[in-house]
């Protein structure tokens, strides 16, 4: 049926909710210690995975560094920014 | 002169001249001040006592931006909803750890439990962010060109003194991190 078919077709809430995440951006002024810090202290991230994060900053510019809903991604947002990191919030366009 | 900070049973110590306090007393009270909001919270109890402001603008000033930057990139509307929303509370709290930090300076001994530390990081941190702000350090070049500026003895104009306190706090702030990294360590 006809309806049927368009039911199944809109119903957005059985999708999984879109992730988002949060980026982190370089600059020349916060020192690697310091993000590394700040990535194993606030998100509990291993000293490994917080380095390896730092460096992709460092090199690349930017890292994702956590993903989830875009209310999440903000309450992290601003504990970055209270640390003096520079951060943002994107829909996940990794695929 | 100043020593560097260290991890111990005690906690986070460290050591600081007179004349370096007096140093970081202003340069915490010139943050403070930079982020201290200039209007009033808005009028509607609720809002005020939940830090809602939605007469909130960008910031004019590079540096106040450096400290309360944009949540998105592109979408402009959303980054106004989350400086609406977030802006009054983290100019609170990033003031708070300013005046901690200048209270720690008043005690004889420099002697800092986790969180305390945590909120010297964060002011020592934007002190430098202000500083950079003002010194022009865009690239990992300029960072290089103002810590090659190391001698008191040169410092004969603004920028020169600047990028000398620039690399004093960011000394100071790289002993801090490197005691709590070592504390984060030894709990593990």
């Amino acid at each position: 049926m006809p309806e049927t078919t368009r039911e199944t077709g809109t119903d957005q809430r059985s999708l999984p909710d879109t992730p988002w995440v949060l980026i982190v951006w370089n600059d020349p002024v916060n020192l690697m210690s310091y993000v590394s810090y700040v990535f194993q202290s606030y998100f509990g991230y291993s000293e490994a995975k917080a380095e390896q994060l730092m460096m992709q900053v460092h090199s690349e510019g930017k890292s994702a560094v956590t993903a989830g809903s875009k209310e999440k991604m903000e309450v992290d947002a601003v504990a970055m920014h209270g640390f003096g990191l520079w951060a943002t919030v994107q829909k996940d366009n990794r695929g | 002169m100043a020593r560097a900070f260290k991890a111990g049973r005690k906690g986070i110590t460290g050591h600081l001249e007179a004349a370096e306090r007096d140093l970081l007393r202003n340069l915490f009270a010139d943050i403070v001040e930079l982020l201290e909001p200039n209007v009033p919270a808005s009028e509607d109890p609720l809002a005020a006592l939940i830090g809602v402001d939605m007469d909130v603008t960008v910031p004019d000033d590079p540096a106040l931006r450096r400290l309360l930057p944009d949540v998105s990139r592109e979408d402009a509307a959303m980054s106004l909803e989350f400086r609406q929303l977030t802006e009054r509370s983290l100019r609170e709290s990033k003031i708070g750890a300013l005046k901690a930090a200048a209270l720690g300076l008043e005690a004889d001994k420099l002697v800092l439990t986790d969180d305390q530390a945590r909120q010297w990081s964060t002011a020592l941190n934007d002190v430098r962010l202000v500083l950079s702000e003002r010194l022009k350090i865009r690239t990992e070049e300029d960072a290089n060109r103002v810590h090659r500026m190391q001698d008191w003895s040169q410092a004969d104009d603004v920028e020169s003194y600047l990028a000398l306190v620039y690399n004093f706090v960011s000394w100071l702030q790289e002993s801090l991190v490197q005691a709590l990294l070592q504390g984060l360590q030894d709990r593990r």
